[in-house]
C-alpha cells in the first residue's frame, strides 16, 4: 500500500472505527476523527516536503510522484474491445499543494465540529467519508476512479447539509446535490466518449487512463474525440469543443462561476460551520483543479480556443460576486459571495494560459482555501454565541470582543489582498499574468485584467464596510445586555484553529516559494502541453 | 246456479287475500295466516275440480291431504316464529334482514 | 569595535527598515503590557542614526548600490527582494526617519493616558517599517507591497479611536480610495512587466537599463502605464479627484496626521513618480502637470474657509502636494523632491503646533465642561499670550509654507515655480496657465495660512470662560517642534538664502532639464511673490484681526469653499450610491433572475412531474379503473333487491311471475 492510498484510506479506517464503536462512547468519535486527520496532515506534509518538483511532460507517468498503478477492472467486451480501469494514483505540483490544503482544512473542520451534539456517529462517519473522497479526487489519475471519488463526495455532503444544516437545509442540500449531479452526469458521457477514443498504446485496449488521454498519439484515428483532423460535430460545434464545454460546465459549477453559482450561497448559509469550511476550503478547489488537470490537460486544443470566454466568465464572476457581496446583510452570505468573486480570479488566471496567471490561480486557490475557511469559522464563532448573523444587528463588537475583532480584521485584510498575506500574491499574479497574456498572444485581452482588478477594489469595499458596520463604532447590539453576556471573546480552542490558519496565510504571503517551488515545473509542463495549440 | 266459476272466483279472492297478507303484513303470524289462506284457496279449487272425478274423488282426497299438510305446516311455522322471536325479540319480518348480502 | 561600526550601507538600510518591524513585533506580542512606547522610540532613534551615518553619508552623491536575493520563481522568471540605494532613496529614507523621530517623541506626551496607547505604538512602528521599506525597495513589486502596507498602517491609525463613527468612516474611505490608486499601481506593474519582463528598478531604469534598450510595445501602452502609475500616486498623494480622503483622515490623532498625512506617506506618491520618472512620455507628463495644478488650486481655495484647524492644514498639504506633482509634470522631479523635503519639515511642524493648540483647547473644554469643538479656529484667538513659543514656531512654519525668504519653503517653492515658468516659456501659449495658476495659489497659500495664524494667535479668546488654563506645551512636545522649526530655515538645505540652485538636494540629483534657464525670472518671481504675500497678509490682518470682514456668510463662493466644492456629496451620490444601488440591483437579479431561473426550472420540472403523475393517475390508471368500475356497477345494479326482507323477495318473485304471465298472455 503506497503513501497516497494510505492518505486516502486513513479516514476510512476512522469511519470503520466510528461505526463499530457503540453510541454511548459518542465523545470518542471526535478524537478518532481528529487522530485520523492529524495523521493525514502529517503524512501529507511529509509527502510535500519530500516532493521533488522535477520537470517532465504533463502526460508522462514519470512526471508524477508517489505513483501507484494496479489493474482494477479488466473485462473482455467482445467486439467493443477490452475494458481497462486502473487504480491509478499519482501527484504533481498541481495536486500536492491541494492535498496538503485539504488535509489542513479537514483538520480545521474536525476542530470546528467539536461541539456537534446531533447524532455524532453519523456526523463524523460522513465527515471522514467525505475526507476519503476528497483526497481520492486529488490523487486519481484514472478518469473512472476520479469519477467514482467525485460522486462519492456528493453523498456525505448531501447528508451533512441536509441533516445538520440550518433552517432551509433540505432546500439547500437538494439544490447542491442536483446542481452538481447535473454537471457530473454529462461528464460521464464525455468520459465514455473519451474511453472509446483512447487506446492504451501497450495493450491496445480502450482505457480510462487520464495520462493516455492527454497524449494525442493515443487517440484512435477517426474516433469521436480524435485529436487531429477531427471533423465530428454536434449541433455544428466540433466534438472536442463539446467535450471541453461539458467538462468545463461540470467543474465550473463547482468553482462556481456566474451564472452557475446560486447553489453556493444557499449551501454555505445553510450548512453547519464545519461543512461551510469544507465547502469553501476544498470543494471549490476541486472545480479549479478539474479545469486545470482535465479540461486543460485532456482538451488543450479546445482550451486554447475557448480561453477568451473562460476569461470573460472569470471577469464577470469577479465583479458580479463582489457587487453581490456588497449588497448582503447576512455575514455568511457575504462571505459566500466573496468566494464567488475570489474564485473568479482563479478562472481568470487559468484562462490567461501564462505561467504567472496559472501560478497565480493555483496560489489563489490555496490562499482562498485557508482564508475562506477562516472566515466561515469566524462567522461560526459569533453565530454559536448568539445565533444571529445579520450585520446590522451588531455594532461596535471591537469593544467587547477585541481578540475576535483582531482575528476578523486580519482575516478580512488578508482576504482583500493586503500584501504580506497569501491572497495578495494570488490576485496580483493573476492580474499580472492576465495582463501579460496579450504579449504572449494567448488571446486574453488586457481589459480583462483591468476589469478583474476592480474586484480587488470592491473586495476592499465590502470587507471594510462590514468591519465598520459590525465591529467599530459604539457598541449597540440587537440582543442588548443579554448578547453582551453571550458574546465572549474567542476561547482557546477557537484560537488554536484560527491562529495556524492565519499564520499559514501570512507565511505563504511572505514565502510564496514554498508553493511555487513545488508548483513551478508542473505549470511549465502544462504550458508546454497547451501552447502548441495557441 | 253456482257454477265452477264462482268457486274459482272465491278461490282467487282467497288467494289474493292470502298473498296480500304474506307480502304486506308486519306480523309473522299474520303471514302464516296468509299462507293458510292460500292453502285453503288451493283446497277449495281441489274440491271444486273434484266434481270432474266422481269415480275416485281424488279432489276431495287431495284436499284432505292438503289440510293435514297445512296443519303440519302451521305447527312448523309457529315453531319457527317462536324461535325467531326468541332470537330477535320481534316477529316483524321487516326487522329480520339476515338474508341481506 | 571598529568591525561593529563598519556596517555596509545595504546592511545598514536593512537595519533601518527592520528595527521598526522588530519593535512592531515585540509590541504586538506584549500587547497591553507595552504602554510606554520606549520600544518604538528606541527603534526609530537607532533607525535614524543608522540611516544618517551608515546609509545617507555613504551613498549620497556616490554610485548607487543595490543588492537582491531571489524570492520566488514563477515560470522562468525569478522575482527578487532587494534594496536599492541611490540619491533618491537614501534621501527619502532619511527624511522619513528624521520626521518620524520628533513625532515619536512628541507622541509620548501627546498620547499619554489614552486607553489604546499600546496599539498606537504598535501601529506607528508598523507604519515606520512600511514607509522605510517603501523608500529603499529595489523592485516595483516590493515597492507595491510596502505601498499598500503604509496604506494599511494609515487605515489603522486614522481609525485609532474606533468607537468614533466619523473616524471609522474616514479610515474606510481612505483605504478604499487608496485602493483605487493601488489598482493603478498594480496595473502599471503588470504593464511594465509585460513590456519589459522585469520589475527591478536597476534593470529597468539603470544605466543602459531595459527601458532604454527595449523599445516600448506601443506608445499607447506606454501612456497607459504612465497614467496607471500616476493614478497610484494620485491616490496616495491626494491629488484631485482622489484627494477626498485626506481631509477626512484628520480624524486620526494629530501626531499621526503630522507624520503620515502631511510629511511622509502622502509624499510617497511624489516619490513614486520620481522613481519611475523615465516611464512618462509627454502626454502623461502634461496630464500630471494639469492634475497637479488643479489640485493645488482647488485645495488652496477650499483651505481659505475651513474652520477646523486640521482641515486647513490638510488642504494646505494637498495644495503643496499639487505643487510637487506639477514639478514632476514639468520634468523637474528634483525640485519636487526638494519641496517634498522642505515641506515635510514645516508641515510636520504646523501639525505638531496645531496638536499642541488642540491639546490645550481640549483641556480647556474639559476643565470648564464646555460643548465646543477643540479644533475649531472660531473658538480660538489671542493664544499668543499663553503659548508664545508655539506661536513663534508656527509662524516660522507658516512663513516657510508661504514661501517667505530665508525659509526653506522659499527655496523649494521657487524652484518649482521657476521651473514651471521656464517649461511654459518653451512651449508657449496655454501652457502658461499652469505657472500662473501656481503663482496665484502661492498667494492664496499666504492668505489662508495668515488667516489661520491671525485667528488663532491674535485678537481675543472667542470662548468666554472664567478660568483660563492655557499654557505652553511641555518640553517633550516643544522639543521636537523646536527641532522642526530649525529645519524649516534655509540653512539646513542651502547656504544661500536666495538661490535654490545651491541647495544640497538639487546639486545631489543634478538632472538636466529639457528647457532653458531664464535668468530674469530668478529675480523677478521671488520679489513678486514676496510682495504679493505681504499684501495678502495685510488684507488678512485687516479682515481677521481688525474685524473688518467684508464677506457675509451667504456668499456663494465661500459656501462652495466651505463644503469642499461639494465633491464628497457628488461622489457619494454618483459613485457610492450608484455602486450600492447596482449591487442591490444585482443581488435582486441574482435572487430573482439567476436563482429565479434555477428555481423556475425546478418548478417546471416539478410541475411536469405533477402533470405526468396526474396523467398516470387519471388517464392511464383511470382506464383500468373505469373497466373495473363498470363491472362493479353492473354487478351492483340489482343489488338493492337483496335486502333481506322475505316479503320483498316474495313480492319480487310474484311480480316476475306476474310479468311472465302477462308476457304469456300478451304473446
Amino acid at each position: 500500500m503506497g503513501a497516497l492510498s494510505l492518505l486516502i484510506f486513513l479516514p476510512m479506517i476512522a469511519v470503520i472505527g466510528i461505526l463499530l464503536l457503540p453510541n454511548r462512547m459518542g465523545h470518542s468519535f471526535k478524537y478518532l476523527a481528529l487522530l485520523a486527520t492529524v495523521l493525514q496532515f502529517g503524512l501529507a506534509g511529509y509527502l510535500y516536503i519530500n516532493f521533488n518538483g522535477s520537470a517532465g511532460a504533463f502526460s508522462e507517468v514519470s512526471t508524477y510522484q508517489y505513483v501507484e498503478q494496479l489493474p482494477w477492472i479488466r473485462l473482455d467486451l467482445g467486439s467493443l474491445g477490452k475494458l481497462e480501469v486502473d487504480y491509478f494514483l499519482g501527484v504533481d505540483g498541481f495536486s500536492l499543494p491541494l492535498l496538503l490544503l485539504s488535509a489542513f482544512v479537514m483538520l480545521m473542520a474536525v476542530g470546528a465540529s467539536w461541539n456537534i451534539e446531533k447524532s455524532k456517529k453519523g456526523y463524523f462517519a460522513l465527515l471522514m467519508l467525505l475526507n476519503t473522497a476528497v483526497m481520492g479526487i486529488f490523487c486519481a489519475l484514472d478518469f473512472f476512479l476520479f469519477y467514482v471519488f467525485y460522486e462519492v463526495m456528493l453523498l456525505p455532503l448531501y447528508f451533512l447539509i441536509g441533516i445538520w444544516g440550518g433552517a432551509r437545509r433540505e432546500y439547500a442540500a437538494i439544490k447542491f446535490f442536483i446542481y452538481t449531479l447535473f454537471g457530473s452526469v454529462f461528464m460521464l458521457l464525455v468520459i465514455v466518449g473519451l474511453y472509446f477514443s483512447v487506446q492504451n498504446p501497450n495493450t491496445g485496449a480502450h482505457t480510462f487512463n487520464m495520462l493516455y488521454m492527454m497524449n494525442p498519439e493515443n487517440y484512435v484515428p477517426g474516433s469521436f474525440f480524435d485529436f487531429l483532423g477531427n471533423a465530428n460535430e454536434i449541433f455544428g460545434i466540433p466534438a472536442r469543443m463539446i467535450g471541453f464545454i461539458v467538462l468545463f460546465v461540470a467543474f465550473a459549477i463547482k468553482i462556481p462561476i456566474v451564472p452557475l453559482h446560486t447553489w453556493l450561497p444557499d449551501a454555505h448559509v445553510e450548512a453547519p460551520t464545519p461543512v461551510s469550511i469544507i465547502l469553501a476550503g476544498i470543494l471549490l478547489k476541486i472545480g479549479g483543479y478539474g479545469v486545470i488537470r482535465i479540461c486543460l490537460g485532456i482538451f488543450p486544443d479546445a482550451a486554447a480556443d475557448a480561453n477568451w470566454w473562460l476569461g470573460l466568465i472569470g471577469v464577470v464572476s469577479i465583479i458580479y460576486g463582489a457587487l453581490n457581496a456588497l449588497a448582503q446583510t447576512d455575514l455568511k452570505r457575504l462571505i459566500a459571495y466573496s468566494s464567488v468573486s475570489h474564485m473568479g480570479f482563479v478562472l481568470l488566471g487559468i484562462s490567461s494560459l501564462t505561467a504567472e496567471g496559472i501560478s497565480g490561480a493555483m496560489f489563489q486557490m490555496l490562499s482562498h482555501g485557508f482564508l475562506s475557511a477562516a472566515l466561515f469559522f469566524l462567522v461560526g464563532v459569533v453565530y454559536d454565541r448568539v445565533h444571529d448573523r445579520y450585520i446590522y444587528n451588531f455594532r461596535g463588537l471591537a469593544s467587547i470582543m477585541p481578540k475576535y475583532t483582531a482575528y476578523v480584521a486580519i482575516a478580512f485584510f488578508a482576504s482583500l489582498g493586503l500584501p504580506g498575506f497569501s491572497a495578495f500574491i494570488g490576485e496580483a499574479f493573476v492580474i499580472i499574468g492576465t495582463f501579460n497574456a496579450e504579449s504572449m498572444n494567448t488571446g486574453i485581452p488586457r481589459w480583462m485584467a483591468i476589469f478583474g482588478s476592480l474586484g480587488i477594489l470592491l473586495s476592499a469595499a465590502y470587507f471594510l464596510w462590514t468591519l465598520q458596520r459590525m465591529f467599530f463604532g459604539t457598541t449597540r447590539l440587537k440582543g442588548g445586555e443579554e448578547w453582551v453576556k453571550e458574546l465572549k471573546d474567542v476561547n482557546i480552542r477557537e484560537q488554536i484553529i484560527l491562529f495556524p490558519t492565519l499564520a499559514l496565510a501570512l507565511l505563504l504571503g511572505i514565502m510564496p516559494s514554498l508553493v511555487f517551488g513545488v508548483l513551478n515545473n508542473s505549470v511549465l509542463s502544462l504550458l508546454d502541453l497547451v501552447t502548441p495549440y495557441l | 246456479m253456482i257454477s265452477l266459476t264462482h268457486f274459482l272466483f272465491v278461490s282467487a279472492c282467497l288467494f289474493c287475500i292470502g298473498l296480500y297478507a304474506i307480502i304486506a303484513k308486519r306480523n309473522s303470524i299474520m303471514i302464516l295466516i296468509g299462507i293458510e289462506f292460500i292453502i285453503n284457496a288451493a283446497i277449495l279449487n281441489l274440491v271444486a275440480f273434484g266434481r270432474y272425478d266422481k269415480i275416485n274423488y281424488s279432489g276431495q282426497i287431495f284436499a284432505l291431504f292438503a289440510i293435514v299438510l297445512a296443519a303440519a305446516a302451521v305447527a312448523v311455522g309457529l315453531a319457527i316464529i317462536l324461535n325467531v322471536y326468541r332470537k330477535y325479540k320481534t316477529i316483524n319480518p321487516e326487522n329480520i334482514t339476515d338474508l341481506r348480502d | 569595535m571598529s568591525d561593529l561600526l563598519n556596517i555596509s550601507p545595504i546592511i545598514g538600510s536593512m537595519l533601518v527598515v527592520l528595527l521598526p518591524f522588530l519593535a512592531f513585533l515585540i509590541q504586538a506580542i506584549l500587547g497591553k503590557r507595552s504602554q510606554s512606547g520606549n520600544i518604538a522610540l528606541v527603534s526609530i532613534i537607532l533607525s535614524t542614526i543608522f540611516s544618517l551615518i551608515f546609509v545617507f553619508a555613504e551613498v549620497w552623491k556616490q554610485e548607487p548600490i543595490s543588492a537582491n536575493v531571489s524570492w520566488f520563481t514563477i515560470g522562468t522568471h525569478t522575482f527578487t527582494l532587494g534594496i536599492l540605494l541611490n540619491n533618491l532613496t537614501v534621501l527619502m529614507q532619511l527624511i522619513v526617519c528624521i520626521i518620524a523621530l520628533p513625532v515619536h517623541i512628541y507622541s509620548k506626551s501627546y498620547m499619554k493616558g489614552d486607553p489604546g496607547i499600546h496599539r498606537y505604538w504598535m501601529y506607528l512602528s508598523l507604519f515606520c517599517f512600511a514607509m522605510l521599506g517603501l523608500t529603499i525597495s529595489s523592485n516595483l513589486l516590493m515597492m507595491y507591497i510596502f505601498w499598500e502596507l503604509v496604506g494599511f498602517a494609515s487605515y489603522l491609525l486614522i481609525g485609532f479611536w474606533f468607537t468614533k463613527e466619523s473616524a471609522v468612516q474616514a479610515n474606510k474611505k481612505a483605504f478604499i480610495i487608496n485602493r483605487i490608486g493601488d489598482l493603478g499601481f498594480l496595473l502599471g506593474i503588470a504593464s511594465v512587466y509585460s513590456m519589459y519582463g522585469s520589475l527591478n528598478l536597476v534593470e529597468l531604469f539603470g544605466k543602459d537599463g531595459l527601458f532604454y534598450s527595449l523599445p516600448a510595445s506601443s506608445d499607447g501602452w506606454l501612456t497607459f502605464t504612465g497614467i496607471c502609475f500616476f493614478i497610484g500616486a494620485m491616490a496616495k498623494s491626494a491629488q484631485f479627484p482622489l484627494h477626498v480622503w485626506l481631509p477626512d483622515a484628520m480624524e486620526g490623532p494629530t501626531a499621526v496626521s503630522s507624520l503620515i498625512h502631511a510629511a511622509t506617506m502622502v509624499a510617497a506618491g511624489v516619490f513614486l513618480l520620481s522613481t519611475v520618472f523615465p516611464l512618462f512620455n509627454q502626454t502623461v507628463l502634461l496630464t500630471i502637470a494639469i492634475i497637479g495644478c488643479i489640485t493645488a488650486l482647488i485645495s488652496a481655495y477650499f483651505a481659505i474657509s475651513q474652520t477646523d484647524i486640521k482641515k486647513i492644514l490638510a488642504f494646505s498639504t494637498i495644495s503643496q502636494l499639487g505643487f510637487m506633482v506639477v514639478a514632476v509634470g514639468v520634468g523637474a522631479w528634483d525640485a519636487a523632491m526638494f519641496h517634498l523635503a522642505t515641506h515635510a519639515f514645516f508641515k510636520c511642524l504646523l501639525f505638531l503646533s496645531a496638536g499642541a493648540i488642540i491639546h490645550e483647547m481640549a483641556h480647556l473644554k474639559e476643565a470648564n465642561k464646555l460643548d465646543i469643538d477643540p479644533q475649531d479656529i472660531n473658538n480660538m484667538g489671542g493664544l499668543k499670550k499663553w503659548m508664545p513659543k508655539t506661536f513663534i514656531l508656527m509662524s516660522i512654519a507658516s512663513l516657510a509654507l508661504a514661501g517667505f525668504p530665508l525659509t526653506s519653503g522659499f527655496l523649494s517653492k521657487d524652484a518649482i515655480l521657476i521651473s514651471a515658468f521656464e517649461w511654459a516659456a518653451q512651449l508657449n501659449g496655454l501652457y502658461f496657465l499652469i505657472p500662473i495658476t501656481l503663482t496665484l495659489v502661492s498667494i492664496l497659500t499666504a492668505f489662508y495660512i495668515g488667516r489661520l495664524i491671525f485667528k488663532v494667535f491674535f485678537g481675543e479668546l472667542k470662548i468666554k470662560v472664567e478660568r483660563i488654563h492655557l499654557h505652553e506645551a511641555n518640553l517633550s512636545m516643544l522639543g521636537p517642534m523646536i527641532f522642526l522649526g530649525i529645519c524649516s530655515i534655509f540653512l539646513v538645505f542651502s547656504w544661500n538664502p536666495i538661490a535654490y540652485h545651491h541647495s544640497f538636494i538639487l546639486t545631489g540629483f543634478s538632472i538636466t532639464y529639457p528647457f532653458a534657464e531664464i535668468h530674469s525670472l530668478h529675480i523677478i518671481l521671488p520679489i513678486i511673490l514676496t510682495i504679493s504675500s505681504a499684501i495678502a497678509w495685510v488684507i488678512g490682518w485687516n479682515w481677521y484681526v481688525k474685524g473688518k470682514y467684508p464677506l457675509n456668510s451667504g456668499n456663494k463662493l465661500l459656501d462652495i469653499s466651505m463644503n469642499q466644492g461639494y465633491i464628497n456629496e457628488f461622489y457619494n451620490k454618483i459613485f457610492v450610491k450608484s455602486t450600492l444601488n447596482l449591487s442591490k440591483g444585482l443581488y435582486w437579479f441574482d435572487q430573482n433572475i439567476v436563482d429565479g431561473f434555477v428555481n423556475f426550472l425546478a418548478t417546471i420540472v416539478r410541475n411536469l412531474a405533477h402533470f405526468s403523475a396526474w396523467i398516470d393517475r387519471y388517464i392511464v390508471d383511470g382506464l383500468v379503473n373505469t373497466i373495473a368500475g363498470t363491472a362493479y356497477y353492473i354487478g351492483h345494479l340489482l343489488r338493492w333487491v337483496q335486502n333481506g326482507r322475505l316479503q320483498n323477495y316474495l313480492g319480487f318473485a310474484f311480480t316476475v311471475v306476474l310479468i311472465g304471465i302477462i308476457y304469456l298472455i300478451i304473446k
